[in-house]
């Protein structure tokens, strides 16, 4: 980084990085088109598409009707017309509405056309528990990981909310943009995995890790705000000697299991913590993978930490038990460091 | 159909109390998640209330409090299911945007044009079983846009099934205004696109909301297949409660909050008729009083016990 790059970084939230991300790539790129719910005039429900459309205009930042299916269809009829939209899904939870354009035409096309036609198509969209509910709470990150042909990406820090975007902008392939509204809700200062925002563009390269915490004793992988969580827990187990390295995925698909694989070979204890739900889901592609990698016997401890099987219900007192947070990660990092 | 004036003022009154008093649990961070308050939209509510019978079906949207009282939702249940409680409708499971009350025929989704088809559903089996009823599936002006309202009109006209299509016109879907993303005045209009009855009704003029509402259910249940009635209207508050509301200018809500107020307008009515004010104050004080005593007691019910979290997944357990 130079001189004058470290002059320039600032303390921004999440929020304020993604639209910042936004602003600088339509900036310098005029195919860079933002479409979806309340984007423009409002500049996102979560103000991350802010100072948008005074900038740009409303052919470029288009406020919608409710008219996900057709939208996202028109998404990729845009990419394939050489410009690259960024189409804004509110809460992820209403990718069902347009789930048939994006699985069948936006993750397949590439491959269907043998490659002749590029994707450069980016949904953007909130996922995450904040106490919403079973309708506007879920991650669905492995759903569309399952899915051949997209790239998933999830963030976690302001600084890679911003290089993530622009490195999914940029980037030639569908990108679902995963942002977590207890993330894009939070303050700057309130971030533990803090990292300054540089004032320039730049890039974050999608799929490769990033180890949050150096440790010795048990690897602890996730992504998203329960990196925020795991650090949290992290710090209060430290005191008792346990000493965590963590990781932060930010992409589950690439999956960057050689960081994972490395650690845990390193610690022996291997934890994946998900707030998406538990079956056929991320934790278990991990721990195969890496078991994949080191042999299946390579490793002391394998544990999963996720949402049950289970919608997320209205009740606090409900939802407090079936998430993970922090109390319930450092709950599970002692009973592994109990066990052996 | 004659109109039991008082009866009416009454019913707005206790769905406006009965909102005011869910508001009251969100800077205390009892309920969770982004509350909709229909304010200013009470005449609908009221207005369905005098046509649905108790078999009739019910599905809503987001903003559902005032359809589901309409509908005979006992309101302790529902406000105690909008405040998490055990004792709620749901057992504290679905909240304010997910009430179910299977013996009622009343569901909704917290998702935007997702109703429309589960009423389409009640429609199928009241035409399959020959029953007199109607199945209303309610939307916002935001959800016309959506595929299903095509869907739904289409199979419902083709197939002369008893939906009644209530579209709550209040010009926003959240920030985004209904003009710059539809190009015809209204959607009644829509209507004769597929077949079915299309009335368009000032939705803040309860005794014109009745007359509509009435008129339009009569024709479904008669077999005389779909109807979209739409209410227009305005949404005194924000979209849901804690939003800034800056998309829409100060003046145009303090115009429309005055001019489009269902019970405010239908008060001076009255009273040119020859209410007593003294007889409608009491009304207002008696619902105010009624919600909330309510409220306090649903604050003294308990939490859903923790232990219960994986319960209801599905039927039996597995
Ligand atoms: C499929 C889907 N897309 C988007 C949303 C987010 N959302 C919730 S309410 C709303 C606006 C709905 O507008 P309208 O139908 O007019 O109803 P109103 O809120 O005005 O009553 C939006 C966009 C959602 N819940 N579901
Ligand atoms: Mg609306």
């Amino acid at each position: 980084m130079t001189a004058d790059m470290a002059a320039n970084m600032r303390k921004i939230n999440a929020s304020q990085a993604v639209a910042e991300s936004l602003f600088q790539e339509m900036e310098c790129d005029e195919r860079v088109v933002i479409l979806g719910e309340d984007v423009g005039r409002c500049g996102g429900v979560f103000g991350s598409s802010r100072n948008l459309l005074d900038r740009f205009g409303p052919m470029r930042v288009r406020d919608t009707p409710i008219s996900e299916m057709s939208f996202t269809g028109m998404g990729v009829g845009m990419a394939m017309a050489g410009l690259r939209p960024v189409v804004e899904i509110m809460f992820v939870d209403f990718i069902g509405v347009c789930l048939e354009q994006v699985y069948n035409a936006m993750a397949k096309i590439p491959y269907m056309s043998g490659g002749r036609v590029k994707m450069p198509m980016v949904i953007k969209t909130a996922g995450g528990n904040i106490g919403s509910a079973a309708q506007h709470s879920q991650c669905l990150w492995a759903t569309f990981a399952h899915l051949p042909g997209m790239q998933v990406v999830a963030p976690s820090s302001a600084r890679d909310h911003k290089g993530l975007m622009a490195a999914a902008i940029r980037s030639d392939n569908p990108v679902i943009f995963i942002e977590h509204k207890g993330l894009l809700l939070k303050q700057a200062k309130e971030f533990l995995n803090a990292g300054d925002v540089p004032a320039e563009p730049f890039v974050t390269p999608i799929g490769k890790a990033d180890i949050v915490r150096k440790g010795g004793d048990i690897t602890l992988v996730t992504l998203s705000a329960s990196v925020e969580y795991a650090m949290e827990a992290a710090a209060q187990v430290a005191g008792e000697g346990i000493d965590v390295e963590l990781i932060d995925l930010r992409s589950i698909v690439p999956l960057d299991v050689e960081t994972v694989a490395q650690s845990a070979a390193k610690t022996g204890r291997l934890l994946v913590v998900d707030e998406d739900y538990l079956s056929f889901g991320l934790s278990a592609e991990i721990i195969v993978r890496v078991l994949e990698r080191l042999g299946p016997s390579s490793l002391r401890q394998l544990r999963r930490h996720a949402v049950p099987d289970v919608p997320i219900p209205a009740a606090l007192s409900l939802e407090e038990v079936l998430v993970p947070g922090p109390a319930s990660i450092a709950r599970v990092l002692r009973e592994m460091a109990a066990a052996s | 159909m004659k109109l039991n004036e008082i009866n009416l003022f009454r019913t707005m009154v206790r769905l406006r109390a009965f909102d005011e008093a869910c508001i009251e649990g969100v800077p205390t961070f009892e309920i969770h998640g982004e509350l909709h308050t229909s304010i200013g939209q009470e005449a609908i509510g009221a207005a369905m209330a005098q046509s649905l019978t108790p078999h009739d079906a019910v599905v809503s949207t987001h903003r559902n409090h005032y359809h589901a009282l309409a509908k005979g939702v006992p309101p302790r249940a529902l406000m105690a299911e909008i405040f998490e409680k055990e004792t709620g409708l749901c057992r504290g499971r679905g909240g304010h945007m997910h009430p179910f009350d299977p013996e009622r025929n009343f569901s909704a989704t917290g998702i935007v044009g997702a109703s429309l088809p589960v009423a389409l559903g009640y429609a199928y089996n009241f035409k399959l079983k020959g029953l007199p009823y109607v199945a209303v599936g309610i939307c916002g002006d935001g959800a016309t846009n959506h595929g299903t309202f095509h869907e739904c009109l289409n199979m419902a006209a083709a197939w002369g099934l008893p939906l009644v299509c209530l579209v709550e016109n209040n010009q926003y879907a959240i920030s985004v205004r209904f003009s710059d993303v539809t190009a015809t005045p209204g959607i009644a209009e829509r209507a004769a696109a597929y077949g079915a009855l299309g009335r368009r009704v000032d939705g803040t003029d309860v005794e014109e909301v009745v007359k509509a509402f009435a008129e339009v259910a009569k024709h479904t249940r008669k077999g005389g297949g779909p109807s979209l009635l739409e209410a227009t209207c305005y949404r005194h508050r924000g979209h849901y409660e804690g939003d800034h509301d800056n998309y829409r200018e100060r003046a145009e809500k303090q115009r429309m909050r005055a001019e489009m107020d269902p019970i405010a307008r239908y008060r001076r009515m009255l009273v040119e008729r020859g209410a007593a004010e003294g007889e409608l104050d009491q009304i207002v004080a008696a619902a105010k009083g009624e919600m909330s005593a309510m409220l306090a007691d649903i604050r003294k019910d308990a939490m859903p016990d923790p232990a219960g979290a994986m319960d209801h997944v599905f039927a039996e357990v597995v």
